[in-house]
């Protein structure tokens, strides 16, 4: 399909190093707008929207903040807890908008399952739908969010 | 036969190349807009070739305004004021600059096109920033995610700076990362030492510099660096001082540490450094140097949370509640905050409340 | 060449190409950008303005690349090829002016500005010159008539887009269908101009 000239773009951003270290795209050689349909499908397959999804991970990066890097339970299974760093990212979308570097890691004891997410991808989740390539370092399949 | 295919096939060619050579010539009339001269701060006068944007023009001649999103126009970082010159406010600028800004010229020098002669203002600092070459001559491991980096200066060989400023650092392009990416960094060493400056880095996962830095850069390589920058210094009055930082926050406070040594400056001065974990402390011994050293200083590390196996018989929990409960003269004092932004905020918020004024508080903001 | 008559011929042709045959509204061509930049009045004046400035010029230079290159040589079929090459780099052109003298309006059209090039309008104002064969001073009206049209058709989508954008439209209608919808009705409004004039 011809791409306009912003979508390409966006797509050279996301592939690149220029924001995060390898990008967001991972080994996934799909087209964005392929990746984000396919994730926006399950999402709605599992029931929620995803806002519910980014309104979860915000509580949870706000509980756990408060405790500057040490655990807190966040229900009967799960503990998390906040990673900061100095600086900020800007979305590859191209709108105004900082995001902390803070990452919010969450495992759940039972399975041993540990999920991380940063501050731009709550953002990116909400706004875009979009939950970085397969391969993606910080990628998480949306179906660990619904909890 | 031949010249029915051959005349069709040369007469479109040549009409073709005729149009192209027509469009180059057009190219350089219209869109070329010849030399143009830009007039930084009415002290340094740029004689530039038109056609490109102000801030790659600025960073070419040295001038280094800071940008996080590549000259895309999404981070609103490089401000600039254009006093004369500029043309029209592009719809791209807009969500980034409020009502004064706009009345008063303020620009994104990413999106302003040097068509002609410009007048423009930046932050004096700014154009005290120079580039240095440095080599890369010492790393030592402070903990399992923290280095500290030793580069000596080759060109030029001396950097001025006050102890509390922080410096960009180049991460080239390498393996995990296609371009070239600049990140700031505080100083940590000694003032008087000349001829090379110290940094602690701190891993971020995925981070561009950091995975740089820790994977891939080694003693002997060559490391280039901009700065010095920032307004974070130790203020000239007598107040006693209060530290709050944790990890890599203590690079400006070693340095402003030692500019105390060096200068015999009697202020009182406590340090509440947060850390995770025992294993999360480092450069102990130094700080309990500082102690004997100065005047008036106490060093406090604040484990969260101690692991039975190691003995810790200091103060425990978060940074912020040590503060709370050891620091019995707030409004008297000035507090210095280095570190993540949500332990700036909370630690803001305590010292608001054991009654400091918001014009005592002092943090470095990179963020 | 009697130069009364071409003249009076012009003036029929150009009305009727704006009114009674109007390029976009009667023959759908250049259905593109009037979808899509028809968004706010501001934005469809600056690209109708250009697409008048391309349409006119074009359609001349293609007269005259016709008539003096292509018809003594005997290569009409060539026509086709030499109209495109000879439209996109006039847009190349056009696109390097309006950079230079309004960059504000360079950047609100965006990818629309050399999209130009493939508007079936511009190609289909050239080759309905070629086949009904107007002259040079007639060519003058035709293009002119015919990009003002399609301005004008744009510049009255824009105003009723403007209209309704607070109004409750299905989601399944929003954007690009209810455009149609809304075009296929003015079309209608102006196929009560037909027969008004008879252009030949």
């Amino acid at each position: 399909m011809k791409e306009s000239p912003q979508a390409r773009k966006l797509e050279e951003i996301l592939r690149s190093s220029q924001l995060v270290a390898g990008g967001f795209m991972g080994y996934d050689t799909r087209p964005v707008s392929e990746i984000i349909e396919s994730d926006c499908a399950e999402v709605s397959r599992l029931g929620q929207t995803v806002e519910q999804i980014a309104e979860r991970m915000r509580l949870i990066t706000e509980k756990a903040k408060q405790r500057l890097g040490c655990w807190t339970e966040i229900d009967a299974s799960r503990r998390a807890r906040v990673d900061e760093a100095k600086g900020f990212l800007v979305c590859p979308w191209s709108h105004p908008g900082r995001f902390a570097k803070r990452v919010t890691i969450v495992t759940t004891a039972a399975t041993g399952q540990t999920i991380r997410w940063s501050d731009l991808n709550i953002h990116m989740i909400a706004e875009h739908c979009f939950f970085e390539g397969r391969g993606s370092a910080f990628r998480i399949e949306p179906g660990e969010l619904v909890f | 036969m031949v010249s029915a295919v051959l005349i069709p096939v040369i007469v479109v060619s040549s009409i073709g190349a005729g149009l192209a050579a027509v469009l180059v010539a057009c190219e350089h009339f219209i869109a070329a807009y010849g030399p143009c001269d830009v007039n930084v701060n009415n002290r340094r006068t740029l004689n530039v070739q038109g056609g490109k944007d102000l801030l790659s023009v600025l960073t070419a001649e040295k001038i280094f305004i800071p940008s996080a999103c590549g000259g895309r126009g999404t981070c609103g970082l490089c401000k600039v004021k254009v006093n004369q010159g500029a043309g029209p406010l592009l719809p791209t600028e807009e969500p980034y600059l409020d009502e004064d800004e706009k009345k008063s010229g303020v620009r994104l020098s990413c999106q302003v096109k040097v068509r002609n002669d410009l007048k423009i203002e930046i932050p004096d600092e700014l154009l005290a920033v120079r580039e240095y070459v440095c080599r890369c001559d010492q790393i030592v491991d402070l903990t399992h995610d923290m280095k500290q980096f030793r580069l000596e200066l080759r060109e030029p060989e001396k950097i001025d700076y006050v102890p509390g400023q922080y410096i960009q650092l180049l991460t080239p392009a390498y393996e995990k990362s296609g371009e070239e990416v600049y990140r700031a960094y505080s100083i940590s060493s000694d003032p008087a030492v000349e001829g090379a400056i110290e940094l602690i880095i701190r891993l971020v996962p995925n981070g561009i510099c950091t995975t740089y830095c820790f994977e891939y850069l080694d003693t002997g390589d060559e490391v280039r660096i901009n700065g010095p920058y920032g307004d974070f210094r130790l203020s000239e009055s007598d107040a006693p001082i209060v530290f709050i930082a944790g990890g890599s926050g203590m690079a400006p406070i070693k340095s402003m540490l030692h500019h105390m040594k060096n200068t015999n400056n009697k202020r009182s001065a406590v340090y509440y450094f947060g850390a995770n974990k025992v294993g999360d402390l480092f450069l102990v011994d130094l700080m309990r140097r500082f102690e004997s050293d100065l005047a008036d200083f106490r060093f406090v590390p604040v484990v969260a949370e101690a692991e039975s196996a190691e003995s810790w018989d200091g103060e425990t929990g978060l940074v912020t509640e040590a503060v709370e409960r050891n620091l019995k003269n707030a409004p008297r004092c000035e507090a210095y905050l280095c570190g993540s932004p949500g332990m700036i905020d909370a630690a803001v918020s305590v010292l608001q409340k054991l009654g400091m004024s918001d014009d005592r508080i002092f943090y470095d903001k990179f963020a | 060449m009697n130069i009364e008559i071409e003249l009076s011929r012009a003036l029929v042709v150009f009305v009727s190409a704006i009114f009674t045959q109007n390029i976009l509204l009667a023959y759908f061509l250049g259905l593109c950008p009037f979808i899509g930049v028809s968004r706010e009045i501001k934005t469809a004046f600056g690209l109708g303005l250009a697409v008048i400035f391309v349409m006119t010029s074009t359609s001349l230079l293609n007269w005259l690349a016709y008539h003096y290159v292509l018809e003594p040589l005997g290569l009409h079929f060539f026509r086709f090829i030499l109209f495109i090459v000879i439209i996109a780099a006039f847009v190349q052109f056009t696109e390097m002016v309006v950079d230079r003298f309004s960059p504000v309006l360079y950047q609100n059209l965006g990818v629309f500005l050399p999209l130009i090039t493939v508007n079936c309008a511009i190609l289909g104002a050239s080759l309905f010159m070629v086949i009904r064969d107007y002259g040079f001073i007639v060519t003058i009206g035709y293009g002119l008539g015919s990009g003002i049209g399609w301005f004008l058709a744009i510049i009255a989508m824009a105003g009723i887009r403007q209209k309704l954008a607070n109004d409750r439209i299905p989601r399944g209608l929003q954007g690009a269908g209810i455009t149609l919808i809304i075009a296929g009705i003015m079309a209608l409004a102006f196929t009560g101009f037909t027969g008004v004039l008879q252009a030949r």
